[in-house]
């Protein structure tokens, strides 16, 4: 019994150690100076590598002694992600002075209040991209700054496309691009060669990529979610052009041109000759599979109206509007958009630059798989819808996009569309 | 001891103090919260602007066709589950109970995925059950036949849960079982078998009815558990596909965090909440019968 | 003969069974014990059950992913947390127990009722309320808000309760001749009396709190503070993602439970519709 209460006290003492602890931290980020920033990944990427470089470099150097420090909060697959995180820290009024948030959310993060206008803090302001200003500004204020561009391409295996007999020359461009019927063809033929599923989409994610990589096919087509005055799905969602959009979609997996449960890393491995897919993926396989030769074409293009469209937005920094340090939170907002701390972003992460002066310098500095999304971006990238009730917009297309993989149970794609139309209207109310 | 006076009150409650604060903040309190909230529009991002708006919420969700899927996914759940698990314990407590060699390896075989948590169980079978490079569907073409879409169908998934989670829980329960076959005494089957009684009806009119007291407690406790389904569908199909695996917890913390919606959230715990307790009710009450 | 041939089939029957028991066990040490690539090569056939074939790299698989992440961290945390949560446990549910058991007090009848009412509120709905109340503790993001809400727990209180009052009153009587006050009699007395009671709740409680997944998930946002099953989906979603790393973060997070079960196996069982009814 002696044996057992000596324990249950050194148990209670570390409990209530562990309790001080935590409120030792608080008390030290109290401090005025310092800036409590949240990024939504964890610690372990390379982007977060990069990121906390900078901030390093910021701590450093920073005249007015301001310090900033990152807490990492991985945005994972399943369930309790970054936004979540977010979600719950506004019940509660526990947010910190800066946070990253992704492009779509600035209309309901801006609406409610809950971060604030930053312009006023931004020195570079004039020379960041027009979609980067575009998606941080709600009400003609801005209220987030993206630290760089992202967009998606159809990656494709040089050598497989080879080997099936197509003439690489012949291939598609951001100048002149392809219609869905072209890509279809060789889709088809490449499915015919090699036996698999020619195109690797992610549709076995089921995330923000969904609504980030498949809206263009349905804006190229002329359709889209919602209506211009963003009230209304129904008859936008559920129009004629939507489901033509959807059918294409719906075909590539019927006709078993792609499929929704791709192999792991199936591109990467020379198993699947094409792959819709973003700028990260060119840093992967520079880091981990440097042998395989591979291009990026552009997005292909709805045939009846010939128009490129391609995704575009990104994650951005933006200040609470609880903080309480909003000097230092813009001075460190300011320092992260930088163009010299741009340019580290892109080239060590290689995402898209996100401001104009230095997308030249970083054009020469990285691959021509690099340039061609940089080119799209620029001549066609399209921004998500911004709206407040964004999350379950996004989630309902989401759902879409899953549901028609299944061309057995929703072959009525009308019947589908109208009653997703449905849900994102009772969203919206 | 049983004198009542007022200090014996006092030292009554200073010893539950600890439990009763601890209990009330966790789960008193919220309970009351989510009923209050419930009846109003409260949405995460403007909580200055939550008004009262009545039976709104209720009647929203039961038109909801998510929610009521939810409810029709956990009822196939509830239902698969009970005769799934409880049945293959007392399959494999019948198979052990009796003295033979290597019985003590077979016992911790059938054991040992009870030591596994949800979460590395749902990513273990995630990964056993990848369409197309999974160990499962490896073996399965190895031996001829067609590669399943376990996870990803929405015909299938929800009973791959419920194989995985009865594959998790069965052991557990049949080491209980056990336990209820060796206290009965052997003299019962000696003299049963005095009367010629062979083993099936031995089984039939002796062991089983003995062991109802053990079914049915194992039963409500599979049920209670099974309704809070969450961490399955979360880590193995987020929910998919086609909603095929999206149970009300899972949904009940979809719309409050991820969609901000808490008083519509609250609604649905209340009514789920409500329904639990009653489906718990009637099971002991008909257990209580039986006896 | 017959009987040997039905005893070869019992045999046969009962190995069946335990393969279809074990094989996910065994393919996850396996491959957490062997190069990405052999993880893969081997698939399907009896290799996916065997640790590479070369000894040297058993360990190399877990050297990446200690490199990666730090896993010592999350290990200590889990560890920390679950010995809070089992030491409080047992303390507070014990004394809730001892009242309940021993003590004839106003409002007993009510309380008691309440209680076991709240034993069939399905805790995991109240997340978000929950949520709420422990941000107005002020203890979001730190240690003891993974810790609280675990620790009184009615069934618990209800198996001490039921320990207690097979604790004869005239041994309790006798020692309050003597003049020593309730604490007394509760923790010299009665604690020491109740040794598998503690046992069996200390196990229980140690389980529950070292599988808990939901509610760290969602109090914690630093992650040098998550525990294990959160470090899981973690790693499990952090690109670039390597199914031998996660098998062995799965194999590591599973250890100290086989060591729990094996040290305190008969305190297991009686602990139906507590934790570890498999599905929770």
């Amino acid at each position: 019994m002696k044996k057992f209460s000596v324990l249950l006290i050194c148990a209670v003492i570390a409990m209530v150690m562990t309790a001080c602890n935590g409120e030792s931290e608080n008390a030290s980020s109290e401090s005025k100076n310092e800036v409590s920033v949240w990024f939504h990944t964890s610690k372990e990427t390379a982007e977060a590598k990069a990121m906390q470089d900078i901030v390093d470099q910021f701590n450093e150097e920073n005249e007015n002694g301001y310090t900033a420090k990152m807490e990492f909060i991985p945005r994972s697959g399943s369930g309790g992600g970054y936004e979540d995180k977010i979600n719950a820290a506004l019940t509660t009024d526990s947010l910190p002075d800066v946070l990253t948030l992704d492009g779509p959310n600035t209309a309901a993060y801006a609406k409610s209040g809950i971060i604030a206008p930053v312009g006023d803090y931004i020195s570079n302001k004039d020379d960041l991209l027009p979609s980067i200003i575009e998606q941080g500004t709600y009400n003609d204020k801005l209220y987030a700054v993206g630290y760089s561009e992202s967009s998606v391409g159809i990656f494709y295996n040089k050598q497989m496309l080879k080997d099936a007999g197509v003439d690489l020359s012949t291939l598609p461009t951001v100048e002149d691009p392809w219609t869905w019927k072209e890509f279809k063809e060789l889709a088809a033929t490449l499915t015919e060669e090699y036996d698999v599923p020619a195109v690797e989409m992610g549709l076995d994610t089921k995330s923000e990529w969904l609504m980030y990589a498949f809206t263009p096919f349905l804006w190229s087509q002329g359709g889209n979610i919602v209506n211009d005055e963003k009230t209304k799905a129904t008859g936008t969602f559920n129009s004629d052009k939507s489901v033509q959009a959807m059918n294409f979609v719906q075909d590539l997996v019927a006709e078993g041109y792609t499929t929704k449960t791709p192999v792991e890393k199936g591109f990467q491995t020379g198993k699947y000759p094409l792959k819709l897919t973003g700028s990260w993926t060119i840093a992967e396989m520079a880091n981990s599979y440097p042998d395989v030769e591979y291009g990026v074409m552009p997005y292909p293009t709805s045939p009846d109206t010939n128009e490129l469209v391609s995704p575009s937005g990104a994650w951005q920094y933006a200040m609470a509007a609880s903080t309480e340090k909003k000097e230092a939170a813009g001075a460190f907002i300011d320092f992260m958009t930088k163009p010299e701390n741009l340019k580290k972003i892109s080239l060590e992460n290689s995402v898209l630059p996100a401001s104009k002066s230095i997308i030249d310098e970083v054009k020469q500095e990285v691959s021509p798989q690099m340039q061609v999304l940089i080119e799209q971006n620029a001549k066609s990238g399209h921004a998500r819808p911004v709206l407040p009730e964004y999350p379950q917009v996004s989630r309902v297309f989401q759902q879409t996009i899953l549901d028609l993989t299944y061309p057995d149970k929703n072959d009525d794609i009308q019947k589908l569309l109208d009653q997703k139309a449905k849900e994102i209207d009772k969203a919206l109310e | 001891m049983k004198s009542i006076n007022a200090k014996h009150n006092i030292v009554a409650y200073s010893f539950l103090l600890p439990a009763l604060v601890l209990l009330g903040l966790f789960l008193l309190i919220p309970a009351i919260m989510a009923i209050y909230y419930s009846f109003t529009d409260y949405y995460l991002l403007t909580p200055q602007d939550r008004t009262f708006v009545g039976f709104e919420n209720f009647i929203e969700i039961f038109s909801d066709p998510t929610f009521l899927r939810s409810l029709q996914n956990i009822a196939i759940f509830v239902l698969c589950v009970i005769p799934v698990q409880v049945g293959a314990a007392l399959g494999l407590a019948l198979l052990i109970n009796k003295q033979r060699r290597g019985n003590m390896f077979f016992k911790v075989a059938y054991f040992a995925p009870v030591v596994l948590s949800l979460v590395v169980i749902s990513v273990l079978w995630l990964y056993l059950l990848n369409p197309s490079e999974g160990l499962i569907n490896e073996v399965l073409m190895q031996i001829g036949f067609d590669p399943q879409p376990f996870l990803t169908s929405p015909d299938q998934a929800i009973y791959t849960i419920v194989f995985v989670s009865a594959w998790q829980g069965a052991g557990y329960q049949m080491l209980i079982f056990l336990a209820g076959l060796q206290n009965i005494p052997s003299d019962v089957y000696e003299a049963s078998k005095i009367d010629g009684a062979n083993k099936w009806q031995n089984f039939i009119h002796i062991t089983l009815p003995l062991l109802k007291p053990t079914t049915i407690l194992i039963m409500i406790t599979t049920l209670i558990a099974s309704f809070k389904l969450i961490i399955q569908p979360m880590v193995m199909t987020q929910g998919g596909p086609m909603n095929s695996t999206m149970t009300p917890v899972y949904y009940i913390y979809q719309s409050g965090f991820s969609d901000r919606l808490i008083g519509y959230a609250s609604a649905m715990t209340v009514v789920f909440g409500l329904l639990i307790g009653l489906v718990t009710l009637i099971q002991s009450k008909v257990s209580k019968e039986d006896e | 003969m017959d009987k040997r041939l039905k005893k070869i089939i019992e045999y046969v029957l009962l190995i069946l069974l335990a393969c279809i028991f074990i094989f996910p066990l065994i393919w996850m040490i396996a491959s957490s014990m062997k190069p990405e690539s052999e993880v893969y090569s081997d698939m399907g056939g009896i290799q996916s059950m065997i640790p590479s074939l070369n000894p040297s790299d058993w360990f190399t698989t877990y050297q990446e992913l200690f490199d990666r992440f730090n896993v010592l961290k999350y290990v200590f945390n889990s560890i920390t947390y679950s010995i809070a949560v089992t030491a409080g446990s047992i303390l507070i549910n014990a004394m809730a127990g001892y009242a309940f058991a021993k003590f004839d007090f106003k409002g007993k009848k009510v309380l008691f009722g309440v209680l076991i009412a709240l034993l069939i509120v399905p805790v995991e709905t109240l997340i978000i309320t929950q949520f709420t109340v422990a941000h107005d503790l002020g203890i979001l993001n730190t240690r003891l808000a993974v810790i609280l809400p675990m620790i009184a727990n009615m069934f618990f209180i209800y198996l001490f309760r039921n320990f207690f009052m097979a604790v004869p009153d005239e041994i309790i009587e006798s020692v309050k001749l003597d003049g020593a006050n309730y604490w007394t009699i509760f923790w010299r007395i009665v604690l020491p009396m109740s040794k598998p009671a503690i046992a069996t709740v200390g196990t229980l409680s140690f389980i529950a709190s070292w599988n808990d997944y939901l509610w760290p998930l969602m109090v914690l946002t630093d992650s040098s503070k998550y525990p294990l099953q959160v470090a899981i989906t973690n790693i499990n979603s952090t690109p670039p993602v390597y199914t031998n790393q996660v098998m062995a973060i799965l194999t590591i997070s599973t250890i100290p439970l086989v060591i729990v079960y094996i040290i305190a196996q008969r305190y297991i069982l009686q602990g139906l519709g507590g934790s570890g009814t498999g599905i929770k």
